[in-house]
């Protein structure tokens, strides 16, 4: 930024000129630097339209086109009248779709599944990659790469065969860690009416948790090591250093990686759908995600899966604003005091 | 219509992206080349073109069938694809090649199911291409089942009365009467239970709502009725409730095994005689022989118990039909070859070739080619075909399945599954199944209605 001493006073609505070797620019050399600066603008603007179009094309056809789709198919429906034996013809069906959705138990049955599975989920994950990665940082972890490198692996194994792996260990009969438990006369049932859903979890937890381990451990490089040094030279043990000094530095990353594992939960799919096919406890509604694909693929019901769709974008959205307006207001004070 | 299609293909599409799972299970995508095939073939046929008509079925000798006919017919020539059965990807792979365009002329489907595929324009109706003969063949309970509205969207190949097929070896044994009662069917179970803590009657099948289905159905419930002009909807109707608490006190009492009978755990079960009946259709007697060749002699098949045996009703379990679809484009073809298929004693013939089959024609003049073809050598000689002839007069007439029975029974099992895992009730069960259902039919824009006995 040039200060506003050198631009002449009544001119402030013109873009600062840049301090160059003449003095006094006359009114053809400016027209021609305007010119130019205009050329310059213009090139910036391809520039920006460029590199930013792959961006848009993506968000219109991957996102408002199906999102578009959807409200008009939860809108109008192919209706026979009657007994729907009938000829088919479209017509405005107002809130039929939503109003079936919302009252259907197995859908907020589903819901109540995905709510519960946040509940125990997003807390493992977070503290469990907070604390891995104040671990990784406070150089108690020998060998640290390795370390860093086989906790992220995990997250190269896509979602599909981390489900398969894991049904492997879960079925009984197959699964070698269920005959090591029964040589020690436990017997444990993964796939049970109660236990399927930390079955899921620990899938989870198994995938992501390097990942955002990594996500908290470069949020602690930034940390200023004056801080630490500071900490320790108050008498902080490493315990209080990394709770009470590293952790609250690294508060926009716990918020960031809560937010993103709660838009991912909520859309909870492919852990479940794969072990349905292991277990009846896994029923083909067991969350919203499944409700969706069964009401589109085995119900043909079109009107149903968008309804619900637009139900599930919405609370996805609603909760992803409740969580970043709940972080910046306890998070304001806090900047406040400091 | 190309809006329409293009709209869902790309709600399809969209819906497919969360999840390379779903790509997995949409297995029916190499579906779009083959209707096509037919015309082609009859295009270049010369002087005179025979008409193409495509079939797609998931029943065993099917193939066999499509030989025979197209060895005695000129003018009508049926190209055949086998198709996994409904559940394993079959429905879904009709429904799609449907939307697309490219069903076949001829599609295979089981009861359950018909209402749903022609609410969903993929049956024809084919009320006017039913003739006189051809309704005069079939069993009236069979083709009451494949109507709706007086309008008739698919023609039954086979219908099974449910009975009982049962451990005549272990009867003996244990001294047991074959009971003709549901009072006196608990009381033998009961009797096992004590001299052979290790077997069971028989098993409550929790991924098995067809059989409640049917035991429903025989007891005079009405999970769907359609006579008012509306779908009425109510699966936990008196006689529903009454079977439901029944099966519930066996299974509190410890009198069946409480497990899934798709699988290796009930095989195991069978075939170790821990459990001495199975209640289903009559086409489970050629199953039973092709599964279990060791056990012959050991078996035999009594009526189901009823109850009350005065008045003897039954439901069905299983059985096929076959539907014209709505994009056919040589209906009476299509006919022609369904009618031959259902009602000509080649094709059962032919059928039969292709492997032992119990299978009860809904065409009874072909029952005595069926009992001709059947060895009867594994169940010592015994009528079987009889049998299920006098049975299949008892069907109650006036059962409605409805317009989205997969996943309405699918809901069922759920509950069942849960039974199975100690949590929750047979009753539970069907009240959800209730409640799982109608927000699905009322999503569909249908007229429904909820009164219940």
């Amino acid at each position: 930024m040039t200060s506003p001493i050198t631009t002449p006073a009544s001119a402030p609505s013109r873009p600062p000129v840049p301090p160059s070797g003449t003095s006094p620019v006359p009114p053809p050399a400016a027209a021609s630097a305007r010119r130019a600066r205009r050329h310059a603008r213009r090139r910036e603007l391809g520039a920006c339209g460029a590199l930013m179009t792959p961006f848009f094309i993506l968000l219109v056809t991957v996102f408002l086109i199906p999102v578009g789709t959807a409200l008009w198919l939860s809108f109008f429906g192919a209706d026979q009248p009657g007994l729907g034996f009938g000829p088919e013809r479209t017509v405005f069906v107002g809130l039929r779709g939503y109003t079936a959705v919302l009252t259907d138990p197995t859908f907020l049955g589903g819901l109540g599944t995905v709510v519960l599975y946040c509940l125990i989920y997003i807390p493992l994950m977070v503290t469990g990659a907070l604390a891995l990665a104040l671990l990784l940082d406070s150089g108690v972890v020998r060998l640290r790469s390795w370390a860093q490198l086989g906790l992220f692996l995990p997250h190269a194994v896509p979602g599909i065969i981390a489900a398969v792996i894991w049904l492997y260990l879960y079925t009984p009969g197959l699964s070698p860690v269920i005959d090591l438990l029964a040589g020690a006369d436990i017997t444990v049932d993964f796939l049970g009416v109660h236990t399927v859903l930390p079955s899921i979890v620990n899938i989870a937890l198994w995938s992501n948790l390097g990942y955002n381990m990594v996500v908290f451990y470069a949020a602690l490089q930034a940390v200023p090591r004056e801080v630490i040094e500071a900490s320790v030279v108050d008498g902080a043990g490493p315990v209080r250093t990394a709770l009470q000094v590293k952790a609250p530095l690294v508060r926009s990353s716990i918020v960031m990686v809560a937010m993103f594992t709660l838009i991912f939960a909520l859309q909870l799919f492919t852990e479940p759908m794969l072990l349905s096919q292991a277990t009846p406890m896994i029923g083909s509604r067991f969350s919203p995600s499944m409700y969706i694909y069964d009401a589109a693929f085995t119900r043909n019901n079109y009107g149903l899966a968008a309804a619900a769709s637009v139900v599930l974008l919405v609370c996805t959205i609603a909760l992803s604003y409740g969580v970043t307006h709940w972080s910046n207001r306890v998070g304001a004070p806090e900047e406040d005091t400091r | 219509m190309p809006g329409r299609q293009s709209r869902r293909s790309v709600l399809a599409t969209i819906a497919a992206l969360p999840s390379a799972a779903a790509l997995g299970a949409c297995g029916g995508g190499t579906s779009a080349a083959v209707a096509t095939r037919g015309t082609g073939a009859a295009a270049d046929g010369g002087g005179r073109r025979p008409t193409r008509i495509t079939f797609w079925s998931a029943l065993r000798g099917s193939q066999d069938v499509v030989d025979a006919f197209n060895r005695t017919h000129d003018t009508v020539q049926v190209d055949f694809q086998q198709v996994p059965a409904g559940s394993m990807g079959g429905y879904a792979k009709l429904s799609n090649a449907a939307r697309a365009g490219n069903a076949p002329d001829v599609a295979t489907i089981e009861y359950p199911q018909i209402p749903g595929f022609a609410i969903d324009g993929v049956a024809r109706d084919i009320t006017g291409l039913v003739g006189d003969r051809l309704r005069a063949a079939l069993l009236p309970q069979a083709l009451g089942l494949t109507t709706f509205d007086r309008r008739v969207f698919g023609v039954p190949l086979d219908v099974e009365p449910m009975v009982m097929h049962y451990r005549t070896d272990l009867f003996a044994e244990y001294g047991l009467p074959v009971p003709r009662t549901w009072a006196e069917f608990e009381e033998v179970a009961r009797t096992v239970r004590r001299k052979a803590p290790g077997r069971r009657l028989a098993a409550f099948a929790t991924d098995g709502a067809p059989q409640f289905a049917s035991f429903a159905w025989q007891a005079g419930a009405q999970w769907f009725d359609t006579r008012a002009g509306a779908w009425n909807v109510s699966f936990a109707d008196a006689p529903s409730r009454r079977v439901a608490a029944y099966w519930q006190r066996l299974i509190d009492q410890d009198l069946v095994v409480v497990n899934a009978v798709d699988g290796r755990q009930y095989d195991a079960q069978i075939g170790g005689g821990r459990v001495l009946t199975r209640l289903s259709g009559a086409w489970e007697a050629g199953a039973q022989m092709n599964a279990r060749p060791a056990q012959k002699g050991k078996w035999a098949v009594a009526p189901l118990p009823q109850w009350s045996p005065s008045a003897a009703v039954l439901g069905t379990h299983g059985g096929s039909t076959f539907a014209v679809t709505s994009g056919s484009r040589h209906p009476e073809a299509a006919m022609e070859f369904i009618e031959w298929q259902v009602s000509h004693p080649d094709a059962l013939r032919a059928r039969l070739a292709g492997g032992t089959s119990s299978q009860y024609p809904a065409a009874p003049g072909l029952v005595a080619v069926g009992r001709r073809a059947f060895d009867r050598g594994y169940y010592n000689g015994q009528d079987l075909y009889a049998l299920f002839e006098q049975e299949a007069h008892k069907i109650r007439d006036g059962w409605t399945w409805g317009p989205r029975m997969s996943a309405s029974l699918k809901v069922m099992q759920d509950g069942f599954a849960r039974v199975g895992g100690g949590r929750g009730s047979v009753i539970d069960a069907v009240r959800a199944t209730q409640r799982g259902t109608m927000p699905d039919l009322r999503a569909l824009g249908l007229a429904t209605t909820e009164h219940s006995t």
